[in-house]
């Protein structure tokens, strides 16, 4: 089912290492965006799926194809149209008349990273149809059910919402994208060297696979190993009790997006090369988790990540 | 302490605490009535034993009422009805066991607490008061914890100890502690308090009284409690020349000396000009249950509502039971009645018939000597200094002719004595005499610059008339132990009155009498005058009690919206207190960064600070990196060691000392 890597069974330390080597391959193809790669990997190594919310053009294709190709998965991309129909995510069964029964093809949704391109053009039966996927980590097609690849990885890109033609995906389902991320434009030397230096594409061609779906799902395991200590997890509940309060949000965080910012924090220390969480890995993964699962209190003139960062700078860590 | 218990137990305490002072000073019979429903309630608890039925409540109601009543043999009066107050929440304990019956006992024993002020009002009170304030705070939030947890079988544990217990109490205490402020200075006074009964309104104060016998004023020896305090506007008049004239004497039984009716009726004709005495002071007077108001020879002024009498005592017209202030200014050389009238000549000159022979045959003797009145003073006086008389705290007892066996048989006494024995030998000889009894010396405090009598400074001396100079002082005590008008009464070579009379405690208390003073003056003394001129400094002219109680409504609104600005400072507080060494570690670190101009927030983790401090206090940029990687590992990772080189690192840290970090550098 998968291609056997070049490194089938490491060490612990052995991991990490072409972990960061892998880290250090997608900033070279996806300049200047360090941050973002971080958690994208984060999420990634959370078992998590991951939204990309920008504009057109600022290299989210990219950052998918690049994580694709370093991690050496199979890798497939949907195209999120306005006629997309579920059976165009999840496969069909067609009638064979040699063999006289129904056959069933897989479609593009049996990969282990799934790169869902403008996600809000689709009509919601068809979005729906990509996010049970997600979430279940199998699909159930006329009565029965096909289990997904382990790793699986989603990542959705989703145009900035007062786009023309979009359905914007409700609460309940970016609810099942860990984190949210959004690139921007570039620096202005990096944009220098984007516009100099060779193309995206060609030097995707020729980036090798550092790591292997197998040792993501041991990653997995080594980022539930991160210590979370008791004084750190005072500053978890006092960050989703201070999102509750309504005095930055509509509403807060559920316990679910609590869990998964746990799980984030981990794996950003592990990026770290730490093996214990800090405030700091909260800071850093907070926005990402937060961003797509709030909204501005009515009559507030400020944006979400403005409510985000003024947040953090109120709290205090115990 | 089991969460069970400790409501009821707490109340209990409360009520205990409230009790005690009273419980001191009753009869035996009511103490044990008063404690019995509380030993009754303490093992109802622990044994679980069901409420007392209602009859034998009502019965043991009926019988401390009854016994009430036959030990004080009335059901009237202020002592009486406190009593009564006591053994009611006493017995009330039989019937607690709900939490609003508790929360009554609670609030009652307060009330309790404040009827003791009717009593006493020193400086000790204040600690009594804190007690029950604070023990019934803790009740109160003990029954409030177990009410809200009523449908629990049992009350969580809350995991505070006692003490932060206690100090939640002190901190509501803290809290009401302006609005009790307001209240105290502004809400509008009585002129006279409504308590202001004079039959019993203080315990029986010992003082000089109104008769004289052998052994009175050495009982007054004993009582080192604090008769009154002057302070001089001038210089203060050497010790021999404090002679502080209170009750004076007349008639003479032969045991027993009492003032004149005439002398104590009759207002002084003429009297010494203010504007020409030298001593002028003012008196701060503990309440004495008696009509003197002390001052030094010779009183020139009249206080409100007192008058100088014909023998210059100054005589109020109410006794005095609170405390009282008065300005006096005295002559000691005024003339004291130089034409003496043939009533008052007899009365100075009377005595009882056939009493003291002896000494009537000695005297008859001195006479037929001389002629002189000088020359039979100086006799006297010479016979006190020349015989074998001695001066004792333990004089043998004397019979029917005191004055014979003191000067032919005992010849051992204390000042009445001698001052008795003194003025008969005058009256004998035909001179007018008369005893003086008040006070004499004192001890002047350096810090408060005051001089504060007491108790045992009382003292007696007497009075002979001489044509020409009018009435003059004779202190027969100074010819036998001058040592007493020169050194005070302390000094005498008697033996000490009690197991913890040594002079360095003495000396303590004279000097903490200055607490007293300041507590009396600035507490006690405040009164509805004070409180009207209260506003005088800044210009405002005197207060009635409408603009008071504006003043008051103005001052508690203020208190109040300051209550809200300090209550997050007193929650942080609070909070801070619980945190761990390894936080207070941090924050002092943080305080040292504030210091040295930085502005690290309290959102900030270790390693934004660490990133903001270094850049801006790049000498010490190692060490800053140090101590917030060892913060980091100690507070956040599996293994807390390094906490030792954590604490070292950041008591030496000091970011202003830039030099020595330039030293340390290479």
């Amino acid at each position: 089912m998968t291609e056997i890597t070049a490194h089938p069974s490491t060490s612990a330390n052995d991991r990490l290492e072409r972990l960061k080597t892998a880290l250090d391959a997608v900033n070279q193809i996806v300049m200047g965006k360090d941050q973002q790669v971080k958690l994208a990997f984060s999420c990634l190594l959370a078992r998590g799926h991951l939204l990309i919310e920008d504009l057109p053009g600022v290299g989210k294709t990219t950052l998918a194809h690049a994580l694709a190709t370093v991690i050496g998965v199979r890798y497939q991309r949907i195209q999120f149209t306005s006629d997309l129909l579920p059976a165009d995510i999840l496969g069909v069964s067609i009638y064979r008349r040699d063999q006289e029964k129904f056959e069933f093809h897989p479609g593009p949704i049996f990969a282990e990273l799934v790169l869902a391109d403008e996600i809000n053009r689709a009509t919601p039966k068809a979005q729906s149809a990509l996010l049970e996927a997600m979430a279940e980590g199998q699909v159930t097609i006329e009565g029965k059910t096909h289990t997904l690849p382990q790793p699986f990885f989603v990542i959705a890109t989703q145009n900035a919402l007062d786009l023309v033609g979009t359905f914007p995906l409700p609460d309940s389902q970016l609810d099942r994208f860990l984190l949210s991320i959004s690139l921007g434009f570039p620096e202005p030397d990096i944009e220098r060297k984007l516009l100099t230096a060779r193309d995206r594409l060609s030097l995707l061609r020729d980036t090798e696979p550092v790591i292997g779906p197998h040792d993501v799902l041991q990653l997995h395991q080594d980022c539930r190993q991160v210590h979370v200590s008791e004084a750190l997890l005072d500053y978890l509940q006092a960050l989703l009790a201070e999102t509750r309060n309504n005095r930055w949000f509509e509403t807060g965080l559920s316990p679910r997006a609590g869990i998964g910012l746990l799980h984030c924090c981990k794996a950003f220390a592990y990026l770290e090369g730490r093996e214990f969480v800090v405030p700091e890995d909260v800071k850093a993964v907070f926005p990402g988790l937060s961003r797509h699962r709030m909204t501005v209190p009515h009559g507030m003139e400020t944006s979400v990540d403005e409510q985000i960062s003024g947040m953090l700078d109120q709290l205090a860590i115990p | 302490m089991n969460t069970r218990h400790a409501a009821i137990l707490w109340v209990i305490a409360a009520l205990g605490i409230s009790m005690l002072p009273q419980l001191i000073g009753m009869p035996v019979l009511v103490v044990a009535i008063a404690l019995l429903p509380i030993v009754w309630r303490l093992l109802a608890q622990f044994r679980n034993w069901k409420p007392m039925s209602i009859w034998l409540r009502v019965l043991a109601t009926a019988f401390a009422v009854t016994a009430l009543f036959l030990t004080y043999g009335q059901l009237l009066g202020r002592r009486i009805a406190v009593s009564m107050l006591l053994l009611m929440l006493s017995l009330k304990l039989l019937e607690t066991f709900r939490i609003r019956d508790a929360r009554i006992v609670a609030s009652l024993s307060l009330f309790l607490c404040a009827t003791q002020f009717l009593f006493h009002q020193g400086i000790p009170m204040i600690v009594y008061f804190i007690a029950c304030l604070l023990s019934t705070l803790t009740a109160l939030m003990y029954l409030q914890r177990q009410e809200a947890f009523a449908n629990l079988r049992n009350i969580p544990e809350t995991g505070r100890s006692l003490f932060s217990e206690l100090g939640f109490g002190l901190r509501l205490m803290l809290l009401a502690l302006p609005v009790g402020l307001a209240l105290f200075l502004l809400f509008p006074r009585w002129v006279s308090p409504l308590w202001g009964v004079p039959e019993d309104a203080l315990d029986a104060r010992s003082g000089l009284s109104d008769s004289m016998t052998p052994g009175s004023i050495q009982s007054l020896y004993m009582d080192d409690s604090p008769a009154f305090r002057a302070a001089f506007e001038g210089p203060v008049p050497s010790r021999g020349e404090l002679y502080w004239r209170g009750p004076v004497f007349w008639d003479f039984d032969g045991r027993r000396w009492r003032g004149n009716y005439l002398g104590r009726t009759i207002d002084a004709t003429t009297k010494p000009d203010p504007g020409k005495a030298p001593f002028r002071y003012s008196v701060q007077m503990e309440p004495t249950e008696q009509s003197w108001l002390f001052a030094l020879d010779y009183p020139a002024l009249e206080p409100r509502g007192a008058s100088l009498s014909m023998d210059y005592q100054l005589i109020t017209r109410q006794p005095i039971t609170q405390l009282r202030n008065y300005v006096m200014a005295s002559d000691p050389d005024f003339v004291d009645t130089p034409q003496l009238g043939l009533t008052m000549r007899g009365a100075a000159l009377e005595l009882p018939v056939g009493f003291n022979p002896r000494t009537a045959k000695m005297v008859a003797g001195w006479r037929r000597e001389t002629n002189s009145d000088a020359a039979i003073i100086r006799r006297a006086l010479a016979h006190f200094n020349q015989e074998q008389f001695h001066y004792t705290l333990n004089p043998p007892l004397l019979n029917r002719n005191t004055i014979d066996e003191f000067l032919f048989d005992t010849r051992r006494g204390f000042c009445e004595h001698y001052a008795s024995a003194f003025t008969v030998m005058m009256r004998m000889a035909g001179i007018p005499a008369r005893i003086v009894t008040g006070y004499q010396g004192g001890w002047y405090s350096e810090m408060g610059s005051y001089v504060l009598v007491r108790q045992s400074d009382a003292h007696a001396w007497s009075e002979v008339w001489i044509r020409g100079t009018g009435w003059r002082r004779v202190d027969p005590t100074a010819a036998v132990a001058p040592e007493r008008v020169e050194r005070g009464a302390m000094s005498l070579a008697i033996p000490r009155r009690h197991i913890l009379d040594f002079e360095w405690l003495r000396d303590v208390r004279n000097t903490l009498d200055l607490l007293q003073r300041g507590w009396n003056s600035w507490v006690i003394a405040f009164d509805s005058d004070r409180q009207s001129r209260l506003f005088t400094v800044f210009g405002w002219g005197i207060f009635d009690s409408a603009k008071l109680v504006i003043a008051m409504g103005v001052t508690l609104l203020v208190a109040g919206a300051a209550i809200f600005m300090i209550m997050p400072l007193l929650l942080r507080f609070r909070s801070s207190r619980k945190q761990d060494p390894l936080v207070r570690l941090w924050q002092k670190f943080i305080t040292k960064l504030a210091n040295a101009g930085l502005d690290p927030q309290p959102s900030m983790g270790p390693a934004e600070i660490a990133a903001m401090a270094s850049a801006q206090l790049s000498y010490a940029a190692d060490v800053i990196y140090r101590i917030t990687e060892l913060y980091t590992f100690c507070r956040y990772s599996p293994r807390n060691s390094g906490q030792v080189e954590l604490k070292e690192l950041i008591q030496d840290f000091n970011p202003s000392r830039t030099d020595e970090y330039a030293r340390r550098e290479p």
